[in-house]
């Protein structure tokens, strides 16, 4: 598989437009600036990694590129598409994994993954084999006529990457996918990505998991305070920061000391015993 | 709240000074065990759970229980409904001698704690029907069964009032003699015994009550235990309940499908199954009010137009969801809003859900109205009747929704919480729309009257006509301008319906 959207370039006998790019993008909520004049080019085939600590501001830039969340200034796109000027085009060719508590919770797993290849466009028999393969592979097969409400975390996590890729979208965004997922099925998942990626896809991967982060991403964004502070392969990072591991590196990226200092009446040095 | 309890206690003094003794005591008892009832039952059905008192979460901290109980007890009497009792315990000692207020001060007391102990039992009661998906769905037989339970007990109690005069009610259902089984009205009794000089009797019914406390407290402790340490209970895992995807049957295209789904979504949810079965509850009243109804009821029972009536009944169940779409998607709104379908799209497909779940239930009433009429004479001018209302009520809908989404609970709460932070200007939109819609609906009703009425002047194939074409002509420019509205608005709509 190549990139539909490399193709596209190719053809016209361009260099490929970014797979998933952003100029400028802005976002404030009243006083607060949660994004900040964020630029944004990954290109086709990438394993992004979008990194930050909780309130960095991932989500919302994530959130503006798909188009859930308007921007104050900037905008966002996937290839040839501007999001704010042509939703639809750029919808078509995006995957998203959702937080877990925003699927449809009154669908059986099934009807989740028929509905969203329905609204893609997809035919129906298309829906029915691909449903059927995604089960079996997610090893959701036994609750595929359950609710999804009725789902455990890793079930609705896994249930939610099937709609993601259902319908093979050149660009995927995953906002810890795999938070809650069961160590079998994760590394399946782990794989499945990486052939994507292989083939020409691009993926957006949010994760706190910062050896996922390692294992699986061919560069890196760290955002700090709605800043991208630094853009670099996993390798390039560490040796920048002069340490053996990505989520070393992070950790000096953000400015951060380890410390837990000032907590003298849990840890006992002052004395204090446990109740 | 004050003015409730206000108006009550005053009509409570002037009832029971225009009765003799006998039957001004029995008065004060059935007065004592209706607010008892009211005030427990009342808050859970009309009022959310307050989660900041929810037990489960209180569990965690090392507080005893017996502490435990006794903040929650006294929290549930810190509210404004309190005012409404504690009123009517003072109108009530206000009727006594000064040595039985000083002991009615005791029983009223007595009374506030044992209110608040049984409010307390039933809403622990309630959770623990509610904690689980499974009971969260059964909930909505509960305010059925809590309204119609109401409304019959309303109707037999003013039938035998009608009947037999309030006096002669009273006294033929006296409960004086079953209020030591009685609790509600056992502090009354022992106010009523102070005031009869049975001092003796007086006391011994007040430990009675104290006593009755303590059979309800321990109920609800032991309740209370045994929810913070039982799991919820969710469906068995291999619970297999349906196979069947939407690809597998039925229509297959963006539309159909949204359709599909929004028509399980009103099966499956239980808040959209307490709408929808509004109309069984409203038809349930209905024909309890005229078939115990009045003379000028009969009147209404035996017009042969009575079936035109369903249509707009109808109307006041559509309502919610006709003008709210979006707000009942919740969270999952980021999920609809990132698939690759056309706003008029998702439009249409919300509305040929709606529209068909409003055309079974027009049907199912129009067809129940005209055999209590036992007319059948205008049943064929219904359907385009059902086509305009629902046509004028989508039209309405369509915009409205998009412009002014109203926020739901999270599902997955209990059906009767509601949201915070809808806003007047929502709101204030969501009440002038339902006149918007009846203006709209003028001209069809116009041409129904003019062929049912008056000299019958317009032929029912115009009418037909009038009311398809009307309806269908709105419905059109609604989606028309819905769609490209929305098209401009879906990140608001989406940051609006979501629940943090």
């Amino acid at each position: 598989m190549t990139s539909p959207l490399a193709d596209a370039a190719q053809s016209n006998g361009q260099s490929p437009p970014p797979a998933v790019w952003a100029k400028g993008l802005t976002r404030r909520f009243g006083k607060q600036t949660a994004v900040d004049a964020i630029d944004l080019a990954i290109q086709p085939g990438e394993f992004y990694g979008l990194l930050g600590q909780n309130g960095a501001g991932k989500t919302t830039t994530i959130k503006m590129i798909v188009g859930l969340l308007r921007p104050n200034q900037g905008t966002a796109g996937i290839g040839d598409f501007d999001t704010w000027r042509q939703p639809l085009e750029v919808k078509k060719r995006i995957g998203v994994l959702p937080e877990e508590f925003n699927l449809y919770e009154r669908l059986t797993g099934a009807e989740l993954l028929d509905f969203t290849a329905a609204m893609h466009g997809l035919s129906r028999d298309d829906a029915s084999s691909r449903r059927e393969e995604l089960l079996a592979l997610l090893d959701l097969e036994d609750a595929a006529g359950k609710l999804v409400g009725d789902y455990s975390r890793g079930m609705r996590k896994k249930v939610a990457l099937a709609a993601a890729i259902i319908h093979r979208p050149p660009v995927l965004f995953l906002d810890e996918p795999f938070e809650g997922v069961d160590p079998v099925s994760a590394r399946l998942i782990q794989d499945l990505l990486r052939r994507y990626t292989a083939q020409g896809a691009t993926i957006v991967f949010s994760s706190h998991e910062m050896y996922l982060v390692e294992r699986l991403c061919t560069r890196l964004g760290i955002m700090q305070r709605g800043q991208m502070v630094i853009e670099a392969t996993p390798q390039e990072l560490c040796t920048q920061m002069g340490v053996e591991s990505v989520e070393d590196a992070f950790i000096v990226a953000v400015g951060r000391e380890l410390t837990s200092e000032g907590l003298a009446w849990f840890d006992g040095s002052s004395g204090s015993r446990p109740v | 709240m004050l003015w409730l309890g206000w108006y009550l206690s005053g009509r409570l003094v002037d009832l029971h000074n225009s009765l003799p003794p006998a039957a001004a005591d029995e008065f004060s008892l059935w007065t004592s065990l209706l607010f008892f009832v009211g005030w427990v039952t009342l808050p859970v059905v009309i009022f959310p759970l307050d989660e900041g008192l929810d037990p489960a979460q209180m569990g965690v901290f090392s507080v005893p229980r017996r502490r435990l109980l006794a903040g929650l007890a006294a929290a549930s009497l810190i509210g404004p409904s309190a005012v409404v009792p504690i009123m009517a315990i003072v109108a009530n000692l206000s009727l006594r001698t000064p040595l039985v207020t000083i002991f009615g001060l005791a029983a009223g007391a007595v009374y506030l704690a044992l209110l608040a102990v049984t409010a307390q039992l039933f809403t622990a009661s309630i959770s623990a029907i509610l904690r689980s998906r499974r009971g969260r769905d059964l909930a909505v037989f509960l305010i059925v069964g809590i309204g119609l339970f109401s409304f019959g007990a309303y109707q037999t109690l003013s039938a035998r009032v009608e009947a037999v005069g309030l006096e002669d009610a009273l006294m033929a259902n006296s409960l004086a003699g079953i209020a030591p089984l009685l609790f509600p009205v056992t502090p009354q009794r022992a106010v009523l015994a102070a005031s009869n000089g049975q001092w003796v009797q007086a006391f011994a019914f007040l430990v009675l009550a104290v006593a009755w406390i303590g059979v309800l407290a321990s109920l609800w402790g032991r309740l209370l235990g045994w929810m913070l340490v039982t799991p919820d209970r969710s469906p068995r895992p291999d619970r297999n309940r349906r196979k069947k995807g939407l690809a597998d049957s039925g229509p297959w295209n963006p539309r159909a499908v949204l359709a599909r789904k929004e028509l399980r979504f009103f099966v499956r949810d239980p808040r959209m199954r307490l709408v929808w079965t509004g109309t069984v509850i409203f038809v349930g009243l209905a024909i309890a009010v005229l078939v115990v109804g009045t003379e000028s009821m009969s009147e209404i029972r035996d017009s042969y137009w009575l079936p035109l009536l369903a249509p707009a009944m109808v109307l006041f169940v559509g309502l919610p969801i006709a003008l709210n779409q979006f707000g009942w998607e919740r969270n999952a709104a980021s999920y609809l809003f990132v698939l690759p379908v056309k706003t008029r799209h998702l439009l249409y497909g919300k509305n040929l859900a709606i529209a068909a779940g409003l055309l079974l239930e027009t049907a199912f009433l129009a067809v129940l109205l005209a055999i209590i009429s036992r007319s059948w004479e205008v049943i064929h001018i219904v359907p385009a009747l059902a086509v305009s209302a629902i046509g004028c009520q989508l039209a309405v809908g369509n915009v409205v929704s998009v412009i002014t989404p109203l926020r739901l609970p999270r599902e997955g709460t209990d059906v009767f919480s509601q949201a915070t932070e809808q806003g007047f200007l929502a709101m204030a939109a969501q009440l002038a729309s339902f006149f918007v819609i009846g203006l709209l609906l003028v001209p069809p009703a116009v041409a129904v009257v003019l062929t049912v009425d008056f000299g019958r002047v317009v032929s029912p194939w115009v009418t037909t006509a009038i009311c398809i074409g009307w309806g269908l002509l709105l419905y059109g420019i609604s989606l028309w301008v819905g769609g490209a509205i929305l098209k401009r608005r879906v990140p608001e709509v989406v940051g609006w319906v979501q629940v943090k």
